[in-house]
């Protein structure tokens, strides 16, 4: 070891190479560990990508909302062939204005204490489900026709007065107007039905973390939550032995937080993890195998949604320059050259009423040069600078990227700034954002809902993305065909031609149709999703 | 001494105050609403429905003047009420206190680990002053300090994944004791490691040259004895003061750490209530993280007249 060498202490080559061939050694011994035997069989482990602490099923939204389906039962669901299954419910029957809607539920159907589900058990659902307080981001696609739901929805009330529990299995339904397709609003997991005694408290509102394990939490799907590490981000799901439906395959599920997806993509090729909640990056195929992303194409599409009330956009030449500048095949080749996404030219996508016939934008540098010129600024150098938003992952920045470098090439402007949040500009810059990546789509396989969601003056896209777009006419057609039968032709003509109305109005940028991924590995079977986003047969989940 | 540590105490309480105002106003004015940013951040079929953000923004009392709600939160604080997350409605006293110990043994381990480590280093590096062992030291002292955490991080993550495919990936929190911890303890000490093996090398090199060092030299006190007694007591005193220092930049690298190796303590958590916008975490850590740093100062403090006598009789003067 160390000696005293005249007035030196020293420390011999032997001694040090000793001393650290011993700490290297130690600390690969503690810190690396031998990975352990391959997973118990028939453990699905998930990776999952938001540090979650508020696993409620009411919520609405959320990456944690992506795995509502493996613990709560939704009144009915659709497949991925968008073919409409009974779950809680039955069956449905609507009055012959269709303003009124009687619901069934399933005599088997029961909770994992083994207590029946209950009409009372619905209500108190949906109600809870609108209160303010609850947070719910998507109740409005289910609940927004019915009877009491603005007062509810308001602050005002804790009653849907338009949801009478007739009988313990019998659900009535009173709408404010008619609506031949309430019966499809309420077929996804944005608001399950949960036991209502538990879940809310005496004035109405929701018991914080009612669903924990340690609160007792009850569950109406195929598992039930066994662990809860809230704050560590983990979560155990094992089966239900009470479940009204198949007898799940899986054994367990964990589901663990993996924040960073270059760290989460790792885990997954080395075997740490089967599965993850969403993993979007421009090299998934790439990293992971095409069957990690495949999935079927749903009713969800991405665009750059430009918002005529700021400036430059105020002027319809710039937007229609900006839009004829952009090479769109290009477009899909920079964000996702292998898949799974597709390149779109319309809104409508997966819903019987895609238009065949819609005319998409063309590539037209020299046009999209002309129309710059003729606009009220006169050419690339009096614009303001461009903002976007939603630039929040590598296959949009490869997009707003690329459309940038189009716009330099073929207009000469160079003044483009991204940023990733909606609320990625402080300042005055705030207010004068006008491009916006953003998804639209629809949960109900219907033309007019996905519209309405998008292009009807009163929706949120409308709003906030278009900068309170109205086109009065687009308005008129999409209130006319909403009240036609689902299966009726009119309905499906008359949205097209809201959405060529729209089209000539020159406000978006039409990007991709997204794939629903399994983001699965090939082993793990039984993954399929459908519109509502949500694994639809959660107990068919194995590994092979 | 106790006096002095109540006078640091109640120093303390308008210092925070300041900072607390100062984050609350950040918050309230620069980094958006929190319940706006719950609907504006989710996907496009989201019900961004104003009446309705409205009732949900009443509900959780954010519609009231920026001084009523900073009064009331200080008003809270007092009775010892942290307040309710603004984003999944969970008692942010009990979020801190999960996350918090997680934060503290790591934070303690890895100031314990510098000082292990760096320590004795420092002071081989300056007895054997010049030479290669030296040179290497100080060199590798150099490549730690040039490399932040939030580098070190995912690229020893990485490495270790794609070189070493049958070894455990460090991720998640097991306690101090089990294998997860050396990976990220080792980055998050990497930088105060290097900083005090420089340190602690200048300080022994300026000590070996003082009076009584050679004296005892002269009168024939074996050279550990030397090196142990009358050149590392002195050389402590500025290094315990920098050990408290690096309490800064142990709590700054756990965001990065915790984050990277999935640890549940404070940095992760920090980062999603900034996220969200989430302020009364944000303002819980930022008391927690005040509080730390004013008592690591004042441990120093505290300490530093042990390592050196000199401080209380200058103390008792003043």
């Amino acid at each position: 070891m160390a000696q005293i060498k005249g007035d030196r202490l020293a420390v011999t080559r032997r001694t040090a190479l000793l001393m650290s061939a011993t700490a290297l050694g130690g600390m690969m011994a503690m810190g690396a560990g031998i990975r352990p035997a391959a997973a118990a069989d028939q453990v699905l482990r998930v990776a999952h990508p938001v540090f979650d602490m508020d696993w409620s099923p009411l919520r609405g939204g959320g990456a944690h909302q992506r795995w509502t389906s493996l613990w709560w039962a939704a009144p009915m669901y659709f497949d991925a062939d968008s073919k409409l299954h009974p779950y809680v419910f039955t069956t449905w029957e609507p009055s012959d204005d269709d303003k009124t809607w009687t619901f069934t539920i399933d005599e088997k159907a029961v909770f994992s204490d083994g207590s029946p589900i209950t009409a009372a058990d619905v209500k108190g659902s949906w109600e809870l489900a609108a209160m303010p307080s609850t947070k719910n981001q998507r109740i409005n696609q289910l609940l927004a026709g019915v009877v009491g739901y603005d007062a509810i929805t308001g602050g005002s009330g804790t009653e849907l007065e338009g949801v009478v529990a007739s009988d313990d299995r019998t659900v009535v339904v009173t709408l404010t107007a008619s609506d031949p397709i309430f019966f499809m609003r309420i077929a996804n997991h944005l608001a399950p039905i949960v036991k209502a005694s538990e879940a809310r408290d005496d004035n109405g509102e929701e018991v914080t973390e009612w669903w924990a394990p340690d609160a007792g939490g009850v569950f109406s799907g195929p598992f039930k939550l066994v662990e809860l590490d809230i704050d560590g981000g983990t979560l155990a799901f094992e089966p239900n032995e009470n479940f009204f439906g198949p007898k799940p395959k899986l054994t367990r599920v964990e589901i663990r937080t993996v924040e960073d997806a270059v760290t989460a993509t790792a885990l997954i090729k080395s075997g740490e993890f089967d599965a993850h909640t969403e993993l979007v990056t421009s090299t998934i195929i790439e990293d992971l195998g095409a069957d990690f992303a495949a999935g079927p194409i749903i009713p969800t599409s991405q665009h750059f949604w430009m918002d005529p009330s700021k400036k430059p956009f105020d002027d319809p030449k710039v937007r229609q320059a900006l839009i004829l500048a952009v090479d769109r095949n290009g477009l899909i080749k920079a964000s996702f050259p292998n898949g799974p996404h597709q390149k779109t030219d319309q809104i409508l996508n997966s819903v019987p009423g895609v238009d065949e016939a819609f005319e998409p934008y063309p590539y037209d540098p020299e046009q999209a040069k002309q129309l710059l010129a003729e606009s009220s600024y006169g050419g690339p150098e009096r614009l303001p600078k461009l903002m976007m938003v939603g630039i929040s992952s590598p296959a949009n920045e490869a997009a707003a990227q690329f459309m940038a470098e189009q716009w330099r090439q073929n207009l000469g402007i160079t003044a483009v700034e991204m940023k990733p949040q909606q609320d990625g500009y402080s300042g005055p810059d705030q207010a004068n954002v006008q491009i916006f990546r953003d998804d639209v789509g629809t949960r109900v396989p219907d033309a007019v809902n996905y519209l309405w969601g998008s292009i009807y003056s009163g929706s949120s896209n409308a709003q906030n993305k278009l900068g309170g777009y109205k086109n009065d006419e687009i308005d008129a057609l999409l209130v006319e065909a909403s009240a036609k039968a689902a299966d009726d032709p009119d309905r499906i003509a008359l949205a097209q031609k809201a959405q060529r109305l729209f089209r000539d109005d020159y406000c978006f940028i039409p990007w991709y149709q997204q794939a629903m991924s399994r983001w699965a590995k090939t082993n793990v079977k039984g993954m399929e999703k459908n519109l509502d986003w949500q694994v639809f047969h959660p107990w068919n989940i194995e590994l092979v | 001494m106790l006096r002095y540590v109540i006078r640091r105490l109640v120093l303390w309480v308008p210092t925070v105050l300041l900072v607390l105002l100062g984050v609350y106003a950040l918050a309230f004015y620069g980094a958006g609403d929190p319940i706006k940013l719950i609907f504006l951040r989710a996907p496009g079929d989201v019900a961004y429905n104003p009446a309705r953000i409205e009732a949900i923004r009443e509900a959780a009392g954010l519609n009231q003047p920026f001084l009523v709600q900073f009064g009331n939160y200080v008003l809270n604080l007092v009775q010892g009420n942290f307040g309710n997350s603004l984003v999944s409605g969970r008692s942010v006293w009990r979020m801190i206190s999960a996350a918090a110990p997680v934060s503290a043994q790591l934070g303690l381990l890895a100031i314990l680990l510098t000082a292990v480590v760096a320590i004795p280093l420092g002071v081989l590096a300056a007895l054997k002053q010049n030479t290669a062992l030296d040179y290497a030291i100080l060199g590798s002292a150099l490549f730690l300090w040039a490399i932040p955490a939030y580098v070190a991080g995912p690229l020893l993550m990485v490495l270790l994944i794609v070189l070493l495919p049958d070894i455990t990936v460090p991720y998640g929190w097991g306690g101090l004791f089990d294998v997860r911890i050396i990976l990220p303890l080792l980055v998050l000490a990497f930088q105060p490691i290097a900083l005090i093996i420089r340190q602690t090398r200048a300080a022994v090199i300026e000590v070996m040259t003082e009076d009584y060092v050679r004296t005892a030299r002269a009168k024939g006190v074996p050279e550990l004895a030397v090196a142990l007694r009358h050149i590392l007591r002195p050389v402590l005193t500025p290094v315990v003061t920098q050990l408290g220092l690096i309490m800064i930049t142990i709590v700054n690298g756990a965001i990065f750490v915790e984050l990277v190796f999935g640890l549940p303590g404070l940095g992760r958590l920090t980062v999603s209530a900034l996220l969200n916008n989430d302020y009364p975490v944000i303002l819980a850590i930022t008391l927690i993280g005040s509080f730390l740093v004013m008592a690591s100062n004042l441990l120093v403090d505290v300490v530093y007249p042990l390592l050196d006598p000199r401080a209380t009789d200058a103390r008792a003067t003043k």
